[in-house]
């Protein structure tokens, strides 16, 4: 987005006046790229439909604290991202405590409609998903999106050396993942 | 020896998106999450709540100036109070709202990012 419209959409997002009409801009024009960050961290699209819910509330809710720093999107992946790696945690905590067998990620994946990859696309899944968050996060937006460091570094706060050594150990585990399968 | 691994990542892996949506979903999210927000309480623009501190200041000031004047002449050589300092208090809720989503996940993330 050319940075005198993001002016222009910041104006707007500031007015009360404006704002309803202007966040319905800014929720039209980021949705689907904030939905794949979402859906890569939680995997199914009924999840990730969930937390795109939670994470436009949020950022509507909390439009007042986004005065300072950053871009429009900057500020929205880092929602996006907290939500996603939250709603992945209490998962987890959960599926703990649960007596349930859990089926795993990769089962689940294929059994899941709207999932079209084969078997060793959801093992591969599977194995991002048990990376540790930092390591995942950084994975996938370097990976799939190829967002620069700086970029990266703004979103999640962390230096950009910080986060090359953690995509680097990201790195390196999904290659001993396909070695072992070799 | 990074390289190597990401080159060999490349050829193993697909970039391919493996993941779904239902047909039609980007198109009529934004209606259906427009439909649901709430009407946001506004905060007032930050100048309006900063300049309110000033005034109060001189205000305060103004009243304890006379106060202590008045106690100074009805007590001649007593003590004389100091001015107080006037605090106002921008409101918690501000400023908790601004606290959120700029500072608290980052001290999650950085725990995080040590442990691992």
């Amino acid at each position: 987005m050319a940075s005198s419209d993001e002016k222009r959409l910041m104006e707007m997002l500031a007015d009360p006046a404006t704002q309803r009409k202007a966040f319905e801009q800014v929720v039209r024009q980021y949705s689907e790229q904030l939905y794949w960050q979402v859906r890569r961290i939680v995997l199914t699209h009924e999840d990730a439909n969930d937390v795109m819910q939670n994470v436009m509330l949020k950022a509507w809710t909390n439009l007042d604290s986004f005065r300072q720093a950053s871009k429009l999107s900057t500020w929205l992946y880092r929602i996006a991202i907290n939500e996603s790696l939250d709603f992945v945690r209490h998962q987890k905590a959960a599926s703990m405590m649960s007596a349930d067998d859990d089926a795993g990620i990769a089962n689940t994946l294929m059994a899941d409609e709207y999932f079209d990859g084969d078997e060793t696309e959801a093992q591969l899944q599977e194995a991002i998903a048990q990376l540790p968050d930092v390591q995942r996060t950084v994975f996938n937006l370097r990976y799939y999106d190829n967002m620069k460091y700086g970029e990266m570094s703004k979103v999640l706060n962390t230096s950009e050396g910080a986060l090359k050594a953690s995509y680097h150990i990201a790195v390196k585990k999904i290659s001993d993942f396909f070695k072992q399968r070799d | 020896m990074d390289m190597n691994e990401e080159k060999y990542l490349n050829e193993r892996m697909s970039k391919q998106n493996p993941f779904r949506v239902p047909e039609g979903y980007f198109d009529d999210f934004a209606t259906q999450v427009m439909a649901k927000l709430p009407e946001r309480e506004s905060q007032p623009v930050t100048a309006k709540r900063v300049s309110f501190r000033p005034w109060m200041a001189v205000a305060a000031s103004l009243v304890v100036a006379i106060f202590s004047v008045a106690v100074y002449f009805t007590q001649m050589g007593g003590q004389q109070e100091q001015p107080q300092q006037a605090s106002a208090t921008v409101s918690d809720a501000y400023m908790d709202a601004a606290a959120d989503y700029a500072m608290i996940d980052n001290a999650e993330i950085y725990a995080y990012f040590v442990e691992n």
